[in-house]
């Protein structure tokens, strides 16, 4: 074989295919990369620091810019790991509300990231439309309940802010009657597709032990075909009571990790529908109302976590007695499941590490914080 | 190896069929299938959420975005669209909670003692850094503010975005047309801490500056009217029916009744004691002739004023601030300003002083007409003298 000389080159940190400032050392031999490195860094904003110079309440916002496609699910696993350190009981019904928000992210985080997958193939933003229509009408929900479409700052120590405004279960039905062809559709437009097929059939394969090795987690994992999903290990707020399936692929590839999204978006949906069924009878209001806001946890220090759509996502605190975070730490999925960039991407063409980021869905604004 | 879990299975993911596979294209074909769908459905305007297809858009800026009642954008702060009083009691509680640290504010002093009153003097914002996060107006305990619709603040002038009391203040009519079901539930407790208030401002302390001079003119106005102007029945009908409806149809704020109640009960205690109401006032007998005639001066200028402020709202009342709204709020406060006219005398009792002792009150009121009465005439002396 003919042997060529080594080359180090710059992906990033400006690229239009790097979601958001992230930049790749990649050593290339020819087209095949034999190196790659992940250079983490460029969009950090402080996050930590500043939560330890706030009130505990005030943090909540800045949780909605962790990873601000997800703002739901940053509010809710914040929000548990404060009830879980002073104690603060939460209402059924505001558990129903929460997963009810969580669930409907999950579902937009996904029409989300595999549409800009395909962005990342080629295919343009065909896929991404399509994928943004739904996601808007989400938004919309979100705007209507909270106030605020990606920073919704929704959720409060013991419940949400408030309830949901009278129009929104109607347009919520209505959206999931939509979301069974939208998904159908997803799936015809891409699963089957000679093109997807070609870039993301065995490219970038994760192999088990190795995702074990870096704690991935998430629909990376599970692509991987581990089948551990935090809503089922470590059941939290009512997710006991749903039916649902875990989605595992077998490969570990780009393309179980996007046939594992969207047989996630199904299963939200099948939550959804028993949300839907149960939450008139859900006792408790919105919120309690005995739990105060202003809180002053016990010295000590709390993990909780839940099932982001990028995976784990946890919050480690430590409290010294005051108003304010002795030590504020965020289990960042996005941020765990980069770190094997590196072996996912050694042995393939250049072309295809865009691809094998984008299959792990990362937003910098978490990776970084 | 299989995994049990509760209320649930794993399933793994079935990848492409063989089947299809064996016929290149197919899944392409599909694929066009599906990208042709949506392209012939592009050219119709769907806001169904049930559906998939046609075009979601909203054609701004010739359509207005719909936004829902909790929308939150920036904070504003409120006042009363009829007394021009400010909620905000400079109570720092949006202060200390703003995560940023944008809001900064003074409280109001009382100029002669000094004191710090229920009120704030300079209240700032600094929009370019505020993330519209809602807690300020969350914690708020007075309702004084608020989350704004408006969204369109972009400027080429950054000082601009530190944002003064001056550009804050909204009328509370403002707030309701955004969020009327919001401002519902907030209203009665709002305006019940607004009247406790008010009370602890002196002056024109805790009035939204740019209707200061208004509002004292206004005030000066309706006490000039009040001291000669004959009791309350003559005039309250003399509101023109148009202006009637919108001033009932409005629930009165308590000061309001209290201040109607007095007015009743000093004419009820005239009428005992003899008088005529609708023709003297009851004090009037006592004075000398030249207060005589000054008097009956100052009350047809009362009746002139009243009159007006029936017939020409718009000439009479200034400009609100939100256009829209102005006509029917001129129509109201015009209402007001013929009720007040009559009902003046027990309004000027400083609502410090126990209102239900019922007697003494109106006496108190019935004396307090008089003494009013008497120097209006001796200021209308003093300016016949110049
Ligand atoms: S706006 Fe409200 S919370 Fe802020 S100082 Fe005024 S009254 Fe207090
Ligand atoms: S919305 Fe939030 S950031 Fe803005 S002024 Fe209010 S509390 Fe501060």
């Amino acid at each position: 074989m003919l042997k060529t000389e080594e080359l180090q080159i710059n992906i990033g940190p400006q690229h239009p295919s790097t979601h958001g400032v992230f930049r790749m050392i990649v050593t290339v031999d020819g087209e095949t990369i034999t190196d790659l490195k992940p250079v983490f860094g460029y969009l950090h904003r402080n996050h930590e620091q500043i939560a330890e110079q706030n009130t505990y309440l005030q943090n909540m916002p800045y949780t909605d810019r962790l990873d601000y496609f997800n703002s739901m699910a940053n509010n809710q696993a914040y929000a548990m790991a404060i009830e879980k350190m002073v104690g603060i009981e939460v209402p059924e019904r505001a558990e129903y509300l929460r997963v009810m928000m969580v669930e409907l992210t999950r579902i937009l985080n996904h029409a989300g990231a595999l549409g800009f997958l395909i962005n990342d193939m080629g295919m343009w933003q065909t896929q991404l439309a399509f994928g943004m229509r739904e996601r808007e009408k989400i938004l919309d929900l979100f705007e209507s309940a909270s106030g605020a479409r990606l920073m919704c700052n929704y959720f409060r120590f013991g419940g949400v802010v408030r309830d949901l405004p009278p129009d929104f279960i109607p347009r919520l039905k209505e959206l999931l009657q939509a979301m069974p062809a939208f998904v159908d559709e997803l799936e015809r437009l891409l699963r089957e597709n000679e093109i997807l097929m070609q870039r993301a059939e065995g490219i970038g394969i994760l192999p088990r032990d190795l995702a074990l090795a870096y704690s991935v987690s998430g629909p990376v994992l599970r692509g991987s075909g581990i089948p551990y999903d935090v809503r089922k290990a470590e059941p939290y707020s009512v997710y006991d009571r749903f039916d649902f399936d875990v989605p595992v692929g077998t490969v570990g590839d780009v393309y179980d990790r996007f046939l594992v999204r969207i047989e996630e978006m199904r299963q939200s949906r099948r939550i959804l529908e028993q949300v839907l069924e149960q939450l008139p009878d859900a006792q408790g209001g919105h919120i309690n109302p005995k739990a105060r806001q202003n809180v002053r946890p016990p010295v000590g220090d709390v993990y909780a976590r839940i099932e982001s759509p990028k995976g784990e996502l946890g919050f480690y605190l430590v409290s010294d007695g005051s108003g304010k975070p002795y030590r504020y730490k965020v289990r960042a999925p996005s941020f765990i499941n980069l770190t094997p960039l590196g072996d996912m991407c050694r042995g393939y063409k250049v072309a295809d590490v865009v691809v094998i980021l984008g299959s792990i869905d990362i937003v910098m604004g978490e990776v970084d914080r | 190896m299989t995994i049990t879990i509760q209320r649930g299975e794993v399933v793994e993911v079935a990848r492409g069929s063989q089947r299809r596979r064996a016929v290149p294209g197919m899944g392409l074909l599909d694929s066009l299938g599906v990208v042709w769908k949506h392209w012939r459905e592009s050219f119709r305007q769907n806001r169904d959420f049930s559906d998939i297809h046609g075009t979601f858009t909203e054609q701004y800026p010739d359509e207005r975005p719909n936004l829902p009642e909790a929308y939150r954008n920036m904070p504003i702060l409120l006042f009363d669209d009829e007394t021009g009083h400010e909620f905000c009691t400079s109570c720092f509680q949006c202060q200390r909670i703003c995560p940023p640290q944008v809001i900064h504010m003074t409280q109001a002093k009382d100029t002669t003692t000094g004191k710090a009153v229920p009120s704030v003097a300079e209240f700032i914002i600094e929009y370019d850094a505020c993330m519209s996060c809602g807690f300020c107006a969350e914690v708020c305990p007075f309702d004084a503010i608020k989350m704004d619709h408006h969204f369109e603040l972009s400027t080429s002038d950054h000082a601009s975005l530190t944002v003064h009391k001056q550009e804050l203040n909204r009328p509370v009519s403002y707030y309701q047309s955004i969020a009327p079901t919001l401002w519902e539930e907030a209203k009665a407790g709002a305006y019940k801490k607004l009247q406790g208030n008010i009370k602890r401002r002196p002056d024109v302390i805790g009035i939204a500056p740019h209707l200061v001079d208004r509002i004292a003119a206004r005030r000066a106005e309706l006490a000039a009217a009040a001291a000669a102007a004959p009791p309350p029945p003559p005039t309250a009908p003399a509101a023109p029916p148009a202006a009637a409806p919108p001033a009932e149809a409005r629930k009165l704020t308590p000061e309001e009744k209290a201040a109607k109640l007095a007015a009743i009960k000093a004419a009820n205690t005239a009428k005992q004691s003899g008088a005529t109401p609708a023709e003297t006032p009851p004090a009037a007998a006592e004075l000398s002739p030249a207060e005589a005639k000054a008097a009956k001066l100052a009350a047809i200028r009362a009746a002139n004023t009243a009159k007006q402020a029936g017939t020409v709202p718009a000439a009479e009342v200034p400009p609100a601030p939100v256009d829209e709204k102005a006509a029917k709020l001129a129509a109201i406060r015009a209402a007001n300003a013929a009720k007040q006219a009559g009902t003046a005398p027990a309004a000027e009792v400083p609502p410090a002083e126990p209102a239900p002792v019922d007697e003494k009150a109106a006496k108190l009121a019935a004396i307090r007409a008089a003494n009013a009465a008497k120097k209006a005439a001796a200021e209308d002396n003093e300016t016949e003298r110049n």
